[in-house]
C-alpha cells in the first residue's frame, strides 16, 4: 500500500511540455518577455561575430599578400653589446634552400626633412633607409605615385617615400619633381608607396639606394633588417618552417644564432588583432548586463504569473502534484521562456554579425560554439531566474484549489 | 503498518479542526463519520457549519487538529506532504464549484491532467481521456478549450477528469453551484449514474433540497453532525 502512497511522478517530457502552458496562454507578455533576454544574447553574438569577422578577414588579407614573408633582424646577445649583422646576410639568408628570395634594409643615419631650413631635431619619426630594388616585391608594396628605385639609379639622390611619410611631408604626387632634403643633399622625390601592412616601417621611412647612401652618409654596410620569401610549402609544416628557421638563424650568425630574430609579421598583425579586445570586452560587458535584466525581468513575470496561478496550482496539487512537481513546472517554464529570448538572440546576433560583415566586405565567421553557448547562457539565467517563483508556487497550499475566489 | 480491512472507504473518527484566532476558530468539534464503498450522500450545511473545512479534511488538503482520518484504512496523520499529494492522485477525485479546468489545455489534455502525476504514459492518459470525455457526453469536442464550452460541458470535463485515477472516492464541492437549474439536473443525473456505475461520491453543499435527492444525507452544523438519514 506505501507503493502506491509513495508514488507520484511525472516524466521531464511531461514537464517541459507543462512548461509551454504558460507561456502559450499569454503570448504577448512572453514575447515581450523574452525579448530582454534575445538583446542581451543578440548584442553578445553580434560582437563576438563581428571581431571574429573582422579578425577572419585580416587573416585573410594577410594570407594573400604572403603569409611566407619573413623578418630578419638582430636580437639581442647575452652581453647586451649591439648586434650587427655582415654585410653579406642577405646574400647568405638566400642560399638558404628553402628560401626563395631575400632583400636588405640598412638604416641611414640621416633625417629626411622638407627643406634645410627646418631643424634637424624636427624627424617626425620618420627614418632614411637604404634598401635593394628588390624590396619593393618582398613586401608586396604597391607604388602610389611615380616609380620605385630601380638598379640603374640607385647611385643617383632619388628617394621614394614611404606612405605616412608622404602624408607627414605633405607630399601627394610626384609632378613637378618635388624634392626633400637628407642632412646636406636635396633628393628628388621619384615615387610615394601604399600603405604597406606587412612593413609598417616602410610607410614610415623616406627610401634611397643603397650606393647612394654609401657615398654621401658613409652607410656602413650592416643591414638592420632582412626581409627573406620563404617555399610556401613551409606554410603546411609548423616542423619544417621552424626548422628553416633555425637554419636561417644559424646561416646569419653561426657564432651566435640566438642574437637572431626570425618572425613573420603576419603572425604579429593576427596578434595585435586579437588583441585589440578593450572595446569588445566592453560591448560584451553591456550585453551581459542586459542579460542580467532580462533574467530579472524573467523573475518578476514569473512572481506575477505564479500569483495569477494559484487556482491551477491547487488543483494540481488535488490531483496529486508533488511540491516538487510544481516547482518543476515553474522552472521549466522560465528556462523555455529564456531559451525562446536565447533562440531569438542568437538569429538576431547571427543576423547582424552576416549584415555587418557583407557592409564592410568582411569574410563572415561566426562559431557554431558561441551560438550554442548563448543559447546555453540564455538557458541557465532563466533557470536561476525561475528557481524564486517556483519556490513560491511549490509552497502555496494545496487548498488553494477549494478557496473560494472572487 | 497495520492494516484494518473495512468496507469502509473513508472514516473520520473525533475529528476536531480549530484555526488560530483570538479566540481561536472551532470549525469542526468532534466528527464521527463513515462512508461505506458504493454510496452517494450529500453532505449539507450552512455557511459556518464547517463544510469547507471538512471538504479539506476529506480532500486530505488539511490535516485535521485532533481525530483521525482513515482512506481505505491508511491513517493520514501519519503521512508526509508527499505521500499525502500521491493519495490525493490516487485515491481522490474532485469536482470543484468553478470546474477549475486549466486554461490553454484541450478538453482531452484537462481530462489527461488527472493521471498526470501518476506517471501514467502520456498514450493511455490520451486513450483513457478520450474514453471518459466519450462518457461524459463530449467525446465529439476532445480538442475543443475550455473557454468554447458552457458551465454544464466544462463541470462534464471536470468530472471526467475526477475519475481518470479511479479513485476510491470522489469528492464534489457544490458542483452544481455555478449552474441554472436545467445543467445543474444533467449533472446530478450524472453524478448518480456514476454511483450506480460502483462510484463512492460525496456532495458537499448547502442546498438542502439537493442533499436530499440523494441515498443518504448528512448534516452539518456548528461543527457537529446534526443528522444523518443512513442512521435510521
Amino acid at each position: 500500500m506505501n507503493a502506491t502512497i509513495n508514488s507520484s511522478r511525472v516524466t521531464l517530457r511531461d514537464s517541459i511540455v507543462l512548461g509551454t502552458l504558460g507561456l502559450r496562454t499569454r503570448k504577448t507578455r512572453t514575447l515581450l518577455t523574452a525579448l530582454g533576454i534575445a538583446i542581451g544574447i543578440a548584442a553578445m553574438i553580434s560582437v563576438l561575430g563581428i571581431t571574429s569577422s573582422s579578425e577572419a578577414q585580416l587573416k585573410a588579407e594577410l594570407d594573400a599578400l604572403g603569409p611566407n614573408l619573413i623578418e630578419i633582424t638582430p636580437g639581442d646577445s647575452f652581453t647586451s653589446a649591439e648586434v650587427s649583422f655582415p654585410s653579406e646576410t642577405s646574400k647568405v639568408v638566400q642560399r638558404v634552400g628553402t628560401v626563395e628570395s631575400s632583400a636588405a634594409v640598412y638604416e641611414v643615419e640621416a633625417s629626411v626633412r622638407r627643406t634645410e631650413l627646418i631643424p634637424k631635431q624636427q624627424t617626425g619619426g620618420m627614418a632614411v633607409l637604404a634598401v635593394d630594388p628588390e624590396l619593393l616585391s618582398m613586401i608586396d608594396g604597391v607604388v602610389a605615385a611615380g616609380r620605385f628605385l630601380d638598379s640603374t639609379t640607385v647611385g643617383i639622390p632619388q628617394v621614394v617615400l614611404g606612405s605616412v611619410t608622404a602624408e607627414r611631408l605633405g607630399i601627394i604626387s610626384v609632378l613637378g619633381s618635388p624634392q626633400v632634403y637628407l642632412d646636406g643633399t636635396y633628393f628628388t622625390v621619384v615615387g610615394i608607396l601604399e600603405n604597406a601592412p606587412l612593413a609598417p616601417n616602410i610607410d614610415r621611412a623616406a627610401l634611397i639606394g643603397v650606393e647612394v647612401a654609401t657615398e654621401l652618409f658613409d652607410l656602413e654596410l650592416q643591414p638592420s633588417l632582412v626581409y627573406a620569401r620563404v617555399n610556401e610549402e613551409l606554410l603546411d609544416d609548423q616542423r619544417r618552417f621552424d626548422e628553416t628557421r633555425s637554419v636561417i638563424a644559424a646561416s646569419v650568425l653561426p657564432n651566435a644564432p640566438n642574437e637572431v630574430l626570425v618572425s613573420r609579421p603576419s603572425d604579429l598583425l593576427v596578434a595585435r588583432a586579437s588583441t585589440q579586445d578593450a572595446f569588445t570586452g566592453l560591448l560584451l560587458g553591456l550585453g551581459a548586463v542586459a542579460l542580467l535584466v532580462g533574467g530579472v525581468g524573467i523573475a518578476n513575470v514569473m512572481v506575477i504569473s505564479v500569483i495569477e496561478r494559484r487556482t491551477e496550482i491547487g488543483v494540481r496539487r488535488a490531483l496529486g502534484a508533488l511540491r516538487r512537481h510544481i516547482r518543476l513546472q515553474f522552472v521549466c517554464e522560465s528556462a523555455l521562456l529564456a531559451a525562446l529570448g536565447g533562440l531569438g538572440g542568437v538569429l538576431l546576433g547571427a543576423v547582424i554579425t552576416i549584415a555587418y560583415a557583407r557592409s564592410q566586405d568582411w569574410i563572415i565567421s561566426i562559431s557554431i560554439s558561441s551560438l550554442g553557448a548563448g543559447l546555453g547562457l540564455a538557458i541557465v539565467i532563466g533557470s536561476i531566474a525561475g528557481l524564486y517563483p517556483a519556490a513560491r508556487a511549490a509552497r502555496l497550499d494545496p487548498a488553494e484549489a477549494v478557496r473560494p475566489r472572487v | 503498518m497495520t492494516q484494518v480491512k473495512t468496507p469502509a472507504v473513508m472514516e473520520l473518527i473525533g475529528v476536531q479542526k480549530s484555526y488560530a484566532g483570538n479566540p481561536p476558530v472551532e470549525a469542526l468539534r468532534g466528527i464521527d463519520l463513515t462512508i461505506n464503498e458504493g454510496e452517494l450522500i450529500g453532505l449539507v450545511g450552512t455557511s459556518g457549519s464547517g463544510k469547507s473545512t471538512m471538504l479539506n479534511i476529506m480532500g486530505a488538503l488539511d490535516h485535521p487538529t485532533e481525530g483521525k482520518v482513515r482512506i481505505q484504512g491508511q491513517d493520514l496523520s501519519a503521512l508526509s506532504d508527499r505521500q499525502l499529494s500521491s493519495l490525493r492522485g490516487r485515491r481522490i477525485g474532485f469536482i470543484f464549484q468553478q470546474f477549475h479546468l486549466i486554461a490553454g489545455l484541450s478538453l482531452v489534455e484537462n481530462v489527461a491532467t488527472g493521471v498526470l502525476y501518476q506517471g501514467t504514459s502520456r498514450s493511455q492518459r490520451i486513450k483513457n481521456g478520450i474514453r471518459l470525455l466519450t462518457k461524459v457526453g463530449l467525446g465529439n469536442r476532445l480538442d475543443h478549450l475550455p473557454h468554447q464550452l458552457s458551465g454544464g460541458e466544462q463541470q462534464r470535463v471536470a468530472v471526467a477528469r475526477a475519475l481518470m485515477g479511479e479513485p476510491a472516492i470522489i469528492l464534489a464541492d457544490e458542483p452544481t453551484g455555478n449552474l441554472d437549474s436545467k445543467t445543474s439536473e444533467e449533472i446530478v443525473k450524472l453524478l448518480h449514474q456514476l454511483n450506480e456505475d460502483g462510484s463512492t461520491i460525496i456532495v458537499v453543499t448547502h442546498d438542502r433540497e439537493l442533499a436530499s435527492s440523494f441515498p443518504g444525507m448528512v448534516t452539518l452544523r456548528d461543527g457537529l453532525v446534526e443528522s444523518d438519514s443512513r442512521a435510521q
